[in-house]
């Protein structure tokens, strides 16, 4: 049986779609995907519901009709998973517990503690992304993966529990309920993102998988094989863009192109390029012109690295940063950004590498997959956690009209 | 307790509690307060006391763990709604470090905000002796508190103290310190003087404020009000922040021998010690019975006034950030906030992220 999943991005810069179909227990490929530029967005969150709307008409209308062009089918995608991020998006810890009933854990003790681990309530305004189970506990003794058959008396799973602004999510549900396209689970963009770019070896190894947004940055940190926090902040490539456009009185268009073309991160670091930028006119009334590119990468550099210095104090204040020893994986559109992994290397003190999307098919000849990685991650999700019901649901939410 | 009052003190967990309860001693009648925390031991026999997450917690408190305090906030936040009718500023008070502290301060801020009512927050940080976790667990929040109040002002309390080697009167000291501080804050709305800064005015100067500093010193003699300007110009409280003043707040307390001219006096010092160009308010409070022969001078710094075009009054204005006022031709909004001006701000450790980096680090641009 081969199974077909959507996912929706609608991110701050940019309105990403991708699809990907998978047969039961093979590897998932990532069969089309379209973006174009958002607007109505900021920071992450929809400000206008109605061009955020038109913005995932446009984009259905394009992966629909590259879809035919590629396979010959007729699809039209009624549901889609949706990738969440920005700094609403938060991490608590919760502790499940249950009394061992005989004098060795058993699978009805193992079965409790996952209930009693889902049972915190959140306020009404959040609405849970996920849970991610962490560790066994029995009694003093921690870092237990399988406590079946041991000795103890009160069994605990660790667990992490994902949540989100429910007001936000539901704004992109309605945008995408005026697209006629439903919304499934919502999904938190970082930890998306370490599905596709991290092996099982480096979950165990500790990595830090940091997804640099427009609107948002967001991270998630794995050691000993699991997920151990997830945190975001409502900076990122925007940021960037909008210091740029200050410091050299130019448009935001002018200043995304400044960024893209001519920045970057680590100031003189791109030995190739001039002592000047190009800096094209964007009216009549402004000329092109050129402007130092030492201060250009002064702004973008100071700003890139505060966002590390903000994720160093948040892992030293978990005490994570010396568990990071498969190191740091850059994606999203961010992670393009020249300079941007020798900044990060020099700000964290481990090795950085761009996150490619390495376990999923379909974007090996995308120039920069690291910025597809989460909505590639949120399809894998997708199939590993829905495979087989998938199918069925997908029918009955009208996946194929 | 006064119910009609516009002004609510809420005190958060276990010390902000005691806090509160100081001021309310202090005060007398007419304070309106309510005390909240999610160990029922914190609310005493005739105390207005709002259990925290009762159902979550059963009132055995949460164990210094900052998101189940957060949670109970949040369970508990219809027992706010009840309590905020007719309040047009609410004062919360509470020492970050526990759990409490920490989380519900956060979440009943955020409350206050979703329901309109200005909210000004006093927080202590831990002492350095209460070791790490602490520390880490005040650090966490206080970027978030900041954002979700419309002014904070943390005080840490190694400065708010002094030298203190005993840990019990450390603390004892420093609840006495901040409850008499905000006392005196509190008559100067309650029960004002000659110059009356009314609850309004207040309330519009809070609600545009942002991080603010806060002091209060008391001296006596015949060079008193130069002896207060001087005693807050080596406060250390006051010289803790790291952006310009650009609103004070003064409130001078004295018995009927205050005279005009050691206001004026008071008044010409602070804004030459603080900052000559910012917005300055100032109030009085005359009571012969507490203060007869002393001053007692309450000092509010904030580090916003709301403008839209803040200049650095300090005359310090770095020389890329001036350059860049004066040539940008853009509407980029204050400080460069530019596409960021209509969204909430990002605030980290008391900074305002969607300015740009260059700005707040008065990097000076050679373009």
């Amino acid at each position: 049986m081969t199974n077909i999943y959507a996912a929706l991005e609608i991110g701050t810069t940019r309105t990403v779609l991708a699809v990907g179909e998978a047969k039961t227990g093979e590897r998932l490929r990532v069969t089309c995907h379209a973006e174009i530029p958002s607007t109505g967005v900021r920071k992450s969150q929809i400000l206008d519901i109605s061009q955020a709307t038109q913005s995932i008409r446009s984009v259905l209308r394009a992966v629909e009709k590259k879809q035919s062009e590629t396979t010959g089918d007729s699809l039209t995608i009624g549901n889609a998973f949706l990738v969440v991020s920005g700094q609403h998006v938060k991490a608590d810890p919760y502790q499940g517990t249950a009394q061992v009933e005989g004098a060795k854990v058993g699978t009805n003790d193992i079965n409790e503690a996952i209930r009693s681990s889902r049972l915190m309530a959140l306020p009404r305004d959040r609405e849970l992304l996920d849970i991610v189970e962490q560790a066994y506990g029995l009694d003093d003794l921690g870092g237990i993966a399988s406590p079946k058959g041991m000795s103890g008396r009160v069994l605990k799973l660790d667990t992490l529990q994902i949540h989100a602004d429910k007001n936000r999510i539901d704004n992109a549900r309605t945008a995408a309920g005026e697209a006629h396209l439903e919304i499934r689970d919502p999904l938190f963009a970082a930890t998306c993102a370490a599905e596709v770019v991290l092996r099982p070896g480096d979950k165990r190894n500790g990595a830090l998988v940091l997804d640099l947004g427009g609107g948002s940055t967001g991270w998630a940190v794995y050691a000993d094989g699991y997920l151990v926090t997830a945190n975001a902040i409502g900076v990122g490539g925007d940021h960037v863009t909008n210091d740029i456009a200050y410091a050299f009185q130019t448009t935001q268009a002018q200043a995304e192109a400044l960024k893209r073309e001519e920045a970057c991160a680590v100031v003189g670091g791109d030995k190739s390029a001039g002592p000047r930028a190009n800096l094209p006119g964007s009216s009549p009334l402004m000329e092109a012109r050129t402007i130092s590119r030492r201060a250009l990468d002064t702004v973008v550099n100071l700003r890139c690295k505060e966002i590390f210095t903000i994720i160093r104090n948040d892992l030293e204040d978990r005490d994570l940063l010396h568990r990071l020893n498969a190191g740091v994986f850059l994606t999203g559109g961010g992670a393009a950004l020249k300079g941007i992994d020798s900044l990060a290397r020099r700000e964290l003190g481990m090795p950085v590498r761009i996150g490619t999307p390495t376990e999923v098919d379909g974007l090996e000849t995308e120039p920069h997959s690291e910025s597809f990685a989460a909505i590639a991650g949120a399809l894998l999700y997708a199939h590993r956690n829905y495979e087989e019901k998938s199918f069925i649901k997908s029918l009955l939410g009208g996946f194929f009209k | 307790m006064n119910e009609t009052s516009p002004l609510l003190l809420i005190g958060v967990g276990g010390a902000g509690a005691a806090i509160a309860r100081g001021v309310n001693r202090a005060s007398g009648e007419g304070l309106r307060y309510v005390l909240a925390d999610s160990d029922a031991s914190t609310g005493g026999a005739t105390d207005p006391f709002i259990l925290l997450g009762g159902d979550r917690l059963s009132g055995h408190g949460s164990g210094g763990d900052v998101a189940q305090a957060r949670l109970a906030a949040e369970d508990s936040r219809a027992s706010f709604d009840d309590v905020i009718e007719g309040v047009r500023l609410a004062v919360i008070v509470a020492c970050l470090g526990g759990g409490v502290g920490s989380g519900a301060t956060l979440a009943i801020a955020r409350h206050l905000r979703e329901r309109g009512v200005p909210t000004l927050v006093f927080a202590t940080l831990p002492f350095t002796f209460e070791g790490e976790e602490r520390r880490r667990s005040a650090d966490g929040v206080t970027a978030a508190i900041a954002s979700e109040s419309s002014a904070s002002v943390f005080l840490p309390l190694d400065k708010l103290v002094g030298d203190v080697d005993v840990m019990d009167e450390a603390l004892r000291r420093a609840v006495d310190t901040l409850a008499s501080g905000i006392t005196l804050f509190w008559r100067l709305l309650a029960k004002p003087g000659y110059i009356r800064l009314d609850t309004e005015h207040i309330r519009r100067i809070i609600a545009k404020a942002g991080n603010g500093r806060f002091a209060v010193v008391t001296t006596q003699g015949p060079d008193r009000s130069v002896e207060a300007v001087d005693a807050l110009a080596r406060s250390q409280l006051l010289a803790s922040g790291t952006s310009p003043v650009r609103s004070i707040l003064c409130g001078v307390l004295a018995g009927e021998d205050l005279r005009l001219s050691e206001i004026g006096k008071i008044a010409d010092g602070v804004r030459a010690t603080f900052g000559e160009r910012c917005s300055f308010d100032l109030g009085t409070v005359n009571d012969e019975a507490t203060f007869s022969g002393r001053i007692s001078v309450v000092l509010l710094l904030f580090e916003s006034n709301g403008t839209p075009d803040e200049e650095d009054n300090s005359g310090q204005t770095a020389r890329g950030k001036r350059a860049h006022k004066s040539r940008n031709p853009l509407a980029q909004g204050p400080q460069g906030r530019g596409r960021f001006n209509n969204v909430e701000p990002t605030v980290w450790r008391n900074e305002d992220l969607d300015t740009p980096t260059f700005i707040r680090r008065n990097v000076t641009l050679d373009i």
